[in-house]
């Protein structure tokens, strides 16, 4: 179960394997107040990939890339690959 | 696990967040979910659910309080947003990138 050291990396792995097979893949953020730091999870039970950090400019990243995927849940069958032009 | 609709979702994961501000971690889960309310029939009978493609499952829990949300493509908008501005707000423990700032302004010590 690796941690990716960048940012762009883990993204473009989450995606990857969420589109592969939107209905097992599986989000999970663990959020630590006191700790302070964040770590995130994707996983599909076969491959495992995840992100932790204590910085606070990846907390935008982390919050955009949920709600990428969020949005990629609820769309109806849309093709991967279309990348948002705004 | 309780079911909430978006709003109070919203409102209950705020609450959790604030409760674990000293001690303890907060818990997001996001899956697909395809509307199915039975649970899926043994081999050899038949699938007779109709699968929603347009919803997902939001989770949250703080280890003892256990909150979720179906969030679908019509209110997904309206969610993601309140829902990003609740992490941002909520999510500020963390360290802050210290080194030289391009910005022309001085820090004050």
């Amino acid at each position: 179960m690796p941690y990716y050291q960048t940012w762009e990396e883990f993204a473009r792995a989450a995606e990857k394997l969420y589109l592969t097979d939107p209905m097992k893949v599986r989000v999970v953020l663990k959020y630590r107040h006191c700790d302070g730091n964040i770590c995130m999870k994707v996983t599909d039970d076969a491959v495992c990939l995840q992100y932790k950090t204590d910085q606070a400019q990846d907390v935008k990243k982390i919050e955009k890339l949920h709600g990428k995927l969020m949005r990629l849940m609820v769309s109806k069958e849309s093709h991967s690959g279309a990348m948002e032009t705004d | 696990m309780v079911l909430l609709e978006n709003d109070a979702f919203l409102t209950e994961l705020t609450r959790l967040f604030q409760k674990c501000r000293t001690i303890g971690s907060v818990v997001i889960t996001l899956k697909k979910y395809d509307g199915r309310t039975k649970p899926v029939p043994r081999k050899g009978h038949p699938e007779t659910y109709e699968p929603a493609d347009n919803k997902c499952l939001v989770r949250a829990s703080d280890g003892k309080t256990r909150i979720s949300t179906v969030v679908s493509s019509k209110e997904v908008i309206k969610f993601q947003m309140a829902y990003s501005n609740l992490l941002r707000a909520h999510m500020d423990g963390l360290k802050k990138k210290d080194k030289k700032s391009k910005s022309k302004k001085t820090k004050a010590t």
